[in-house]
């Protein structure tokens, strides 16, 4: 645990210091806003569903730009080689990553609370239990995103390949709800309980279920062994 | 200390390194010398468990390094080639990162902070990004980083390649000195290198070790031949019944100037016939004015062992210069 926070202390320091994190920052904050005022006042409602909507589409981009260099450029600077032998564990340097993904993260719904503070302002009648529960989901939601990107990471030392490949990836556990229609009728149930969406609506609705919960905690430990198993095999290193 | 047995790595078809064993004593300093791509990096990172070997075992301290990697690393300090870094920490900040992944407590780091700092001579930039530093920083930044935890066993691949002469001088310095205390490993394809640091030698060439030898032994052993060149003051000097005295020696070539002669002889390493030469001399009243035997350098040997074990001919003859270049701009 302790060697987990120095690597996502490392990692954080270094991302506030790096001028794109604050591109990628604004870039969002100006998405989301944007979209949550057009739809806020067309809708006329005082609830945060839309921006949650909105928020889980810009994290297809979001996310995957924030973990896309947390390992490739580890790779493509061999700086790799002097962290694998340093007395560390593999899992400790992925989830130290992921840590520091997540607590990026954390940082940039905290700046979207404007908007609550905007709604709670100007609405009536707010429906705190939704907004809490709507805001875990996201938070929880983000940080299996976060797996996503932090595995697609390891595969490659180009940082543009792993945005690509994460936003792939995430793009079928957030696409997968239009294309049910598609699908062939047995198959359905089966894709739908995939899709994040559908386990996203019950936080939104205020309910926090534990299988919902479980579901993108299965989420985030696949895909962070994943990416664990990916180091040890990119690397030829022993288990450490 | 350090034990290898059978130690090989394929790198799909081709044997980077190719069932090599040695053995390394506590405070040693051991160079691995080879030309590019003989497989030194391979072994290194074998070593400190970057690689995992296709074959063979290695021992680090009583310990196998398949079984207790973590104990190994927290004994060795390793230097990468070309010593990566984090671009964008200051150098102070990289090394108490180092600090706390090692579990270093503030007074300890406190201390080894301040020894590697005046060591590495890092003391006007320890507070400057480390992309800013110029090659010669980088590689002592990677170096105060292999040594900040007083490592027992350091294994450093290509320590100076990048500096300038004097500070290679001064790193080198800075190894044997730190090998007084500390089992030092080195890699490098400069011979001057290995010659003025080591103790012991292992040249590696495809894969394969070549010869294992301590320095002093390499050039004996090896070289087999000891070139003498004494010059005599005589007239007309004739040593034909000293060769017939001792057929394995040979008159490599005689100049003269007046009655001053320089007379160069060969003979196997094993045979002691300065002694003998110089009584001859005496015995003739011919006056010597200096006498000295040379052997065969190390740059030398390297270049028979590793051009010796090729047995089909290498058909690119350029890439051998290209790399010559390389290591001159180096």
């Amino acid at each position: 645990m302790r060697d987990i926070m120095t690597i996502a202390r490392k990692e954080m320091k270094s991302y506030l210091n790096s001028v794109s994190t604050y591109i990628v920052f604004v870039v969002f904050l100006l998405l989301s806003g944007w979209f949550f005022s057009t739809l806020m006042f067309k809708a006329g409602k005082a609830e945060l569903r839309q921006l949650f909507t909105i928020l889980h589409m810009v994290y297809l981009f979001f996310i995957p730009a924030l973990t896309m260099g947390m390992i490739s450029k580890e790779k493509s600077t061999q700086t790799i080689e002097l962290l694998a032998t340093l007395p560390i564990r593999l899992r400790s340097i992925v989830w130290g990553k992921f840590m520091a993904a997540f607590g990026l993260l954390f940082l940039i719904l905290l700046f979207t609370l404007v908007h609550l503070l905007t709604i709670m302002i100007f609405g009536e009648n707010l429906d705190y239990g939704s907004i809490l529960g709507g805001y875990l989901g996201m938070a929880i939601a983000g940080a299996a995103y976060c797996a996503i990107g932090i595995f697609a990471s390891t595969l490659h030392s180009n940082q543009i390949l792993a945005f690509i490949i994460a936003f792939v990836i995430s793009l079928f556990f957030y696409g997968l709800q239009y294309v049910l229609v598609l699908l062939p009728a047995g198959t359905v149930d089966f894709f739908q309980y995939l899709t994040f969406d559908y386990h996203l609506q019950n936080f939104l609705k205020g309910v926090i279920d534990t299988r919902d919960v479980i579901f993108f905690g299965s989420i985030i430990a696949a895909f962070m062994l994943l990416a664990e198993f990916m180091l040890k095999l990119n690397n030829r290193m022993q288990e450490k | 200390m350090i034990e290898v047995k059978n130690l090989t790595r394929h790198f799909d078809t081709i044997k980077a390194v190719d069932d090599i064993a040695f053995s390394i004593r506590e405070g040693e300093i051991v160079g691995f010398l080879g030309p590019n791509g003989a497989g030194k990096t391979t072994t290194l990172r074998m070593l400190v468990g970057y690689l995992q070997p296709s074959a063979g075992t290695i021992t680090i301290m009583d310990k196998d390094i398949n079984e207790e990697p973590l104990a190994i690393a927290r004994e060795i300090g390793y230097l990468p080639e070309h010593s990566p870094l984090y671009d964008d920490m200051a150098v102070y900040d990289y090394l108490q990162f180092i600090a706390e992944i090692r579990h270093m407590d503030k007074a300890k780091f406190a201390d080894r902070l301040d020894y590697v700092i005046d060591k590495c001579g890092l003391r006007e930039v320890i507070g400057q990004q480390v992309q800013t530093l110029s090659k010669g920083y980088r590689q002592r930044t990677g170096l105060a980083q292999a040594i900040l935890h007083d490592p027992k066993v350091l294994i450093l691949d290509e320590p100076t390649s990048g500096l300038d002469p004097n500070q290679i001088m001064e790193i080198r310095d800075l190894i044997k000195e730190l090998g007084r205390e500390k089992t030092v490993i080195l890699s490098s394809h400069i011979m001057q290198e290995v010659q003025a640091v080591c103790d012991r030698i292992i040249i590696i060439n495809k894969g394969k070790i070549i010869a294992d030898e301590l320095k002093e032994n390499l050039g004996r052993q090896i070289s087999g031949q000891t070139i003498l060149t004494a010059e005599i003051e005589a007239e007309d000097p004739d040593f034909e019944p000293w060769l017939a005295a001792h057929p394995e020696a040979s008159l490599q070539s005689s100049s003269s100037q007046d009655n001053h002669w320089k007379l160069v002889f060969s003979y196997p390493a094993e045979a002691d016939l300065q002694r003998d030469l110089s009584q001859f001399i005496a015995s003739r009243q011919w006056l010597i004015l200096s006498m000295f035997k040379q052997q065969q350098s190390l740059e030398e040997i390297f270049h028979v062992l590793t051009t010796e074990t090729e047995t089909i001919p290498e058909p690119e003859p350029e890439k051998p210069l290209q790399e010559d270049k390389e290591d001159a701009d180096a």
